[in-house]
Parts: C-alpha cells; structure tokens; sequence
C-alpha cells in the first residue's frame, strides 16, 4: 500500500521559529512560550491572521503534560484562531507537520500555522505521564513508562547488533559538540567520554546522560502551498515526502531490536519523494534520538547503511559523514512531543542556509524523524528539498 | 458425570487513583494579576493598545488584533452583573474533592470602567435569592487571608 | 475557499452499543465493535484501510496516547494515522481530518475513529479541568450553565421557552427510542411534559437533569474515501461536501458576540451557495449538550432572527417525519460518549444520506445533511453532507 502522489500541488515550509529549550522555563506559562515564536514566524514571513492570509491553525500539545483538558483552549489567542479554525494534533510534532501538509494538499487552506508546544518541568514526573500510556490491566502493573519499555528496546538492540555503551558515550559527546553551535540547544556542555559513562544509570542500559533531558520549549511553522509560498519567501523548503506507521502495542509483540515502524514509515515517504537510494540522497539527516541508542537505530530503520551495521557505522564516522543531528539532537534537549518537529525545525534551517556555524554544505535534501508512544511505537518520516 | 452450567462470567474491576503534582507558571501576566489580588487586593486587567478592550483573566495577546496586550488598569471593585446561575447541583472541586453546599451563585459581572466583553467570574454571595437579577450592582469582597489565587477574591456582595 | 483537490465520501459507518457503563468491554474492545461494522457496512477488510485517525479526550480516562494501546482494536498496525484532539469537536475534528486527508491525495481509504469510556473516569471533573488551573478552575461546574434558558425566557416568555426545551427533550426522546444504539431511551411522552419537568431535580437555573446530555461509554467509526475508490467499490456514498472550523479565545462567556455556531453556518451556507437552509437542508444532526442549547442553537444554525427556530419546533417541523428532522437519532441528549459524539453526528447525518439509518431512518429522500460538533470554549465544527456528488 503506497501512498498516492498528490496531483498539481506542492506545499513548503515557509519559515520556522523555536524557543530556546531550557529544563524549566518558570518565568512563562505555555501561552506566553508560544507567542514567543507565533509572533516571530508572523514577523518573518509579514503575514497576518486572516482569511487571505494565515487561515488556520494546527497545534501540538499534549493535554497529559499540560495537566488541562482540551490544552489547545488556552492558546486559541496565541495561534489567532479566535473566530478561526485550530486543529490540534495530540501526537508527536512531526505528526503535526504530516496532517498540515494534507490541509493544503488537500487545498482546503493556502497557509497555515503549525505551533506546538510542552513543558515537561510542569509535572512532578514525565515518566508519570508516560506510564499512563500503557494499559492499567497488563503492562501498567508492572511499572511500565517510555524510560522503561526504551531500556528494553536499548538493551534488545546492543545484543544484536553488538553497539556498545561506549560507542553511545561517544554519541553523546558528539551530541553536545553540535549543540555549541545551536543556540536553542538546553544542553551544550561539553562532556567527555568518561563523564558520560560516570552518569547514574536510570533503567539498565540507559544512563542519565544517554537520556533527552526534561525540557519546555515552542516551535512555529508557516506552511503554505506553492503559489503563495512564493510570495512569502524567497527560500520555500518543499516537503516532498512523508509516511508514518504504528507497530503493536505489547512490547512482547514487536521485535524491539528491528525497525519495523519505521521501516515502514521511511518506504512511504521515499517513494511520494522519489527515492531509492536512502544511504546517499541526503545531505542533512535529524533523527529524533530521545535516547542515545535510538541514533544508530533509528539510522538503520531509515536505511542509512547496511542492516546489522550500526556498530561499523558509529567506527566509520557514519553520523559525521551524514550529518546527522547537527542540531544535537533530541539528547541536547526537546520536550517528548515536540522532537520530530524540531527535527523538522532544524532540516528547514539548514536547508535555507541558516544553521550558522553548524551550517551543512550544500544542503538541498533532509531527512526528518520523529516517533511517538513506547519505545518509538509509532513513527514519522519526513523529506524535504529545497 | 453431570455439567455444571457457568451462569456468567466474573467482570474484574480495577480501581486505580491517579495523580501527578502540577507546579503551574502563571507567567508575568497572570503572575501580575495574582500579585495585585494578594498584595494589593485590586483587579487588574491588561488591556489592547490597539483595540483598548480589558481582558479578564489578563492574557499575553489580545484575540482580535493579536498583538500583545500591553497595558494594565485597575477595574472595579464595583460592577454590575450582566449574568449569573444559581447552582443546584454542585460538582466537586478537582484539587479539594470538597463540593459546596447548594444553592448558590455564579455570576459574570461588568467591572466599572471595562471596556470590551470581560466581566469577572466568581461566587455572589446572595442569602436571598430572589434579590440577584441582572443589572444589580455588586462590589469585590477581598479574603482576609490572600496566597496569589483566585480564592483570594472571596465572592462579590450585593451592594444595597 | 478554493476547490478541493478531489472529491471524498463516506461510505462505512459503525458504532457500538452506547450505554453508561460498557463495562463487559475494555477501550480497545469497545473500539473493534465500532470498526468492525463500520467495515463490514462499507464491504472493506482493514487491509483496504490506508491511514487510521483517532481520538478521544484524553483527560478522562486518564490515558497517555491511547492511540498507542487502542491499536489493539483499531487496526492501525502497520499503517499511518494522525491523533487529533479538540475536545467536545473532537469527532467532528476527525472527520475534517479524514476529509483533508483523502483530498490531499496523500491515503485513499481512511478510517476516523472516536470514542470515549467515561465511567473509566470522572467527567465531570474531567471537563472541570478544561479550566484555567490559575483561574476557573475551583469554580466551574463542568459544562452546566443556565444562561441559554434565562436568555430564551426573557426573549420568549417563561411558558413559551419552559415547553419549547421540554417539547425538544421529547422529540429527541422519541427519536431515540427508535435507535437500538442510542443510550437512554425514556419513553418520554408528550401528554406528561409539564409533570416531567417540574419533577426533574434542577441542575443550574432552569437547566434540569431531564434537559442535560448524558455521559456515555462508546465508540464511533467512519470511513471515507475518494471519488476514485468510490468509483471502484460501486458502494453507496455520502459526499463530504464542505466543512467549517470556528473556534474562540478561551473566556466561557455566554452570549458575548456572535455565536460561533451563527459564524460557521453563515460562511458554510454562503459558500455553498445556501440561502434557505431550513428547505435546502433535509436532516441536520446537531451536537445538542442539553434541550435549552438545542433550542437556541437551532436558531443559530438556521439564521433565524424572531421566533422561527420555537415554532420549528412547536410545529413538529424538527420531528422525524418533519420538514427538517433534527437529531433523527436522538442526538447528544440521548448518547454523549464524549469523543465519539460529534463522529456520531456525522455518521448519523451520512446513514440518512445513504438510507441506512434502519428504525431512525427519515422516510423523506435525503439529498443533504448538516453534522455539528460542539466543545472547547464554546467551538463549532459544520459539516455539510450530499446524496449527489458536489
């Protein structure tokens, strides 16, 4: 089952804003966040809310962290859909770009905002909240969260494939090595290898510091589709691809080491972009690494090199040589939900030629992932061209 | 050798009570309109540079012309009530479990000076019900103990 | 608004029993019901599915994307889907989603599905939480409020606006005992609707537990598809024609400004070329959280500016075999599993379209149907359904 390439129309991302990720953003509450980078795409791109103008909105929120039932009625205001349209998205932000995209696909709207936001620090325990996503009858009993059942999935993976601790340490190193030249990255310490393997260990193998951090931060997108993305800017980045894909829920059930969401999710959206070669197509690739192992296995799932692999990959340099989360990834800091979407964030602004010092040569093709539910139970692909 | 006939199966229930501790930011605006109930016993609401309405509860951006809303001023402490509801059936409160006793009143009521759809929400204290009607004249009744919340504001009173 | 990329409809709708404690099933159980039939009804296997929206009010049943478990019973394994959430719209938000997504070319076959297990968790305080935890919070008393009677007493008369919200708590009832899913069936009658009312324990103001929705467990499934499956199953389609979202800042202030339900059908109807909705439109299965609302809303959605929508509804024109029948399924009053509700109003709104709505069917043809959704502070979802290709 193949997706079905849209006729006639095209839709890019016209230009993106993100706070800067911070462990606790006390001094604002989510509507104030979110009109930090509202207002900063509406300045860039000279829209206004409106019809004839930004029509509609699609939000990210997640109504368990923001402990408010419907959360999106607090920022009605914020994303200008008083009298207007405002769809929320309760799902991983990549999801929130798919279903954006298919708003002017569909060509129901010209342009549309995309917001989202989380603050992690709000709640005693995030791992709370994730615990809360598995049964009350099966797996919540026995203490259960995404922390856990990403152990598993770790511990499953490094048996198979044969990555070691160390080879993740050194993954983390990289990670806060990028994310010096990112000025929205929480975590931009420098460590060194064996401070990382110092770090307590949460849920064997998982370390700390092999561990996203708790974060609170915004994104906003301006979506548009070709004619008026035009208008809007002079560097439209085109989404050309996208797919995603659910696995089972019972851990039990998935083969936790493989990637077959993603798999899955990866085929769909390479073949509406038109690729077939995956290892070599992309000059930026953002995986949303919310643990550090799910680097190397998430690259594979997206088949940036031979099955099996990883462990030659992480020797060869591999993340280097695909310049792979330059950013920082997930690990340099992004609330659980909204990973993909900085994923995407982040492929948008190197590809228009604005990461700065972390700037990637020559970008004209990224690769965007994010993943939703226990341990990446459900995947997001994204690819976008210039 | 005889069958026992099953008459129906056993439904298993679990009973589970879920809670995660909330520490909520209520940001330079709200934050602001908290401090002025508790220090100062005012009601302070922000206001649109551009379209000069009042928001209550005060919130960072103005709906209609989306921009910030800059401005602060005091509203009040008397005003009319525009609308109200007399509560017969009272749900608990999510944070105590507690539930009022019954009946009692809500009521929207116009702040003297707002401009723009922004009354303020809360409790009337009204014995006789008969009295509460719409265009009666109220005024704020601060709590004699104030910690930054909404309870700070004890319940509007009937002026007579 | 400009032409869509191609055209989508219904062509499978399912439901489960809805009840206020379906207790025999767990969520993703309960979910599996309304996907089976909503398959079997549009003579699909899950494989011929491509892309699985879900939703619910999380808050209640105190789930972390359930989307996650409910795979379980939904059929999402292996495939793409998108969980939206709007609160009360929710269902109607689905159907939108569904709508924009087969449009987009982007997934041929999609099934939306909503629902909501409310005895696994507490509703009211659920929507007690929608408030402001800084604010409202410590105040709200979910969604009751008797403003929408005090404001058709004052514009109609006591009486008059007292048996105008008893007489539509009738006609929903009796509706409802004609729908084998529908939750609560009274058998109400109209001889005894003054005892009824008096009788009934108030909630707020004149808002009455007789007038007030229920609080039901339950699951919705719709499937929609594009003009090319169509073609190729040869099944029987109810056309998604237009839909409009209006939404409003966060303040629960009733009657301040136009109504969104007003705002959206003026831009739905003036769209499509709509100017006499009552005639144009032949069924219209409006998301009514209690009798008082139905009342004032039917004249909000119909454009009405005296006393049009009362004597719509003393005349029995909303009746079944009325000129316009409102809720043919007993709509919200009868049913409200909460995230599913608005789905229902679309799935009713299509089976009328597509005459599959058994004992509730309306007899008259039905060449266009109106669906709305109703939540969050005081939002508004409108989708417009056709027997005819648009």
């Amino acid at each position: 089952m193949t997706n079905r390439v849209p006729s006639k129309r095209r839709v890019a991302i016209c230009a993106v804003a993100q706070t800067k990720f911070e462990a606790c953003k006390w001094n604002v509450r989510m509507q104030g966040m979110l009109w930090e980078v509202v207002d900063s795409v509406r300045r860039q791109t000279d829209l206004r809310f409106g019809e004839g103008s930004i029509e509609a909105a699609v939000t990210v929120s997640d109504d368990l962290f923001d402990a408010r039932t419907i959360s999106d009625g607090a920022i009605t205001d914020v994303v200008g859909a008083h009298y207007q349209s405002e769809e929320k998205v309760a799902a991983d932000g990549a999801q929130g770009v798919y279903y954006a995209a298919a708003t002017i696909l569909s060509n129901r709207h010209d342009i549309v905002l995309l917001a989202g936001h989380c603050k992690e620090s709000q709640s005693a325990s995030r791992n709370r909240i994730t615990h809360l996503a598995f049964d009350p009858f099966y797996t919540r009993p026995v203490g259960l969260d995404y922390l856990a059942a990403a152990a598993l999935q770790a511990r499953a993976y490094m048996a198979r494939t044969g990555v070691t601790e160390t080879q993740l340490a050194d993954l983390v190193v990289r990670a806060r090595r990028w994310a010096r030249h990112n000025p929205v990255a929480q975590e931009a310490g420098a460590l060194t290898r064996d401070e990382v393997l110092a770090a307590p260990m949460l849920a064997d193998p998982i370390r700390e510091s092999f561990t996203y951090p708790v974060s609170d931060g915004a994104i906003a997108m301006i979506l548009a589709n070709e004619k008026h993305a035009r208008d809007i800017t002079d560097r439209p980045v085109w989404m050309t691809g996208v797919g995603s894909c659910y696995d089972s829920f019972f851990l039990g059930e998935r083969d936790l080491a493989g990637n077959f969401p993603l798999e899955r999710a990866a085929k769909r959206a390479y073949t509406m972009a038109g690729i077939t070669d995956p290892a070599n197509a992309f000059d930026v690739v953002e995986i949303a690494d919310q643990y550090a192992h799910q680097l190397p296995q998430y690259a594979e799932g997206l088949g940036l090199y031979e099955a099996g692999k990883g462990g030659k990959w992480l020797d060869n340099d591999g993340p280097e040589k695909h310049n792979v989360n330059r950013s920082g990834g997930m690990l340099a800091g992004n609330p659980l939900i909204l990973g993909g979407m900085a994923r995407v964030a982040e492929a948008v602004i190197q590809l228009r030629g604005d990461a700065g010092s972390r700037q990637a040569p020559n970008a004209k093709r990224a690769l965007a992932q994010g993943a939703t539910g226990p341990a990446g139970q459900l995947q997001t692909v994204v690819v976008l061209e210039r | 050798m005889s069958s026992k006939k099953e008459s129906g199966q056993e439904l298993i229930v679990s009973r589970q009570v879920l809670s995660i501790p909330q520490r909520f930011s209520t940001g330079p605006v709200m934050g602001r309109f908290l401090r002025e109930l508790r220090d100062n016993q005012r009601i302070m609401a922000n206001k649109c540079p551009q379209c000069g309405r009042h928001q209550l509860p005060p919130r960072e951006v103005c709906a209609l012309c989306h921009v910030e809303a800059t401005e602060w001023e005091e509203l009040g402490p008397e005003g009319t009530i525009r609308d109200f509801d007399i509560v017969y059936y009272s749900s608990p409160d999510p944070l105590t479990g507690e539930t009022r006793e019954t009946p009692y009143v809500l009521c929207w009521a116009e702040l003297d000076r707002t401009q723009g759809d922004a009354p303020l929400w809360h409790l009337l204290d009204a014995p006789d019900l008969s009295k509460v009607r719409r265009g009666l004249r109220v005024r704020v009744v601060f709590a004699e103990e104030r910690n930054g919340t909404m309870a700070d504001i004890k319940h509007f009173e009937i002026i007579k | 608004m400009n032409s869509k990329n191609r055209d989508v409809a219904i062509i499978g709708c399912g439901m489960s029993k809805f009840s206020s404690h379906r207790e025999e099933v767990n969520q993703p159980e309960m979910i599996h019901e309304a996907v089976v039939e909503a398959l079997q009804d549009a003579r699909l296997a899950m494989d011929d599915v491509d892309c699985v929206l879900h939703g619910n009010m999380e808050l209640f049943e105190m789930v972390h994307q359930p989307d996650m478990w409910h795979v379980l019973g939904s059929g999402a394994w292996g495939k793409p889907g998108i969980r939206l959430t709007t609160g009360g719209t929710t269902g109607a938000t689905l159907a939108c989603a569904a709508d924009n997504l087969v449009a987009s070319g982007l997934h041929d076959v999609v099934l939306a599905i909503g629902f909501e297990k409310l005895q696994e968790g507490h509703a009211t305080g659920g929507i007690t939480n929608m408030a402001d935890p800084l604010w409202g919070r410590s105040l709200q008393t979910g969604a009751l409020t008797g403003t929408a009677a005090q404001k058709l007493i004052e514009q109609f008369g006591e009486e008059r606006a007292k048996h105008a919200a008893m007489k539509m708590r009738v006609i929903m009832d009796e509706n409802a005992m004609r729908n084998k899913k529908a939750h609560r069936r009274l058998r109400l009658d109209r001889e005894h609707m003054k005892e009824t009312v008096a009788s009934s324990p108030p909630l707020v103001g004149e808002l009455r537990m007789i007038h007030m929705c229920s609080q039901s467990d339950g699951a919705c499934a719709v499937i929609f598809a594009s003009e090319e499956k169509v073609a190729q199953c040869g099944s029987n389609p109810a056309w998604v024609v237009d839909h409009e979202t209006v939404h409003r800042e966060e303040t629960l202030i009733f009657n301040a400004g136009k109504s969104t339900q007003r705002v959206a059908a003026e831009r739905l109807f003036a769209r499509n070329g709509i100017t006499d909705p009552v005639r144009e439109i032949d069924v219209f299965e409006m998301y009514d959280p209690s009798a008082w609302w139905g009342v004032e809303w039917l004249g909000e959605f119909m454009l009405c500016d005296g006393d049009e929508h009362l004597r719509m509804v003393e005349e029995d024109t909303i009746a079944i075999d009325g000129e316009f029948a409102l809720n043919p399924s007993g709509g919200v009053q009868a049913s409200n599993p909460i995230g599913a509700t608005a789905l229902v109003r679309v799935a009713e709104a299509a089976m009328q379209i597509r005459g599959t709505a058994g004992d509730h069917q309306v007899a008259r043809p039905v060449g266009r149907a109106l669906a709305s959704g109703f939540g969050g502070t005081l939002w508004t979802v409108l989708m417009l359904l056709s027997k005819e290709k648009p």
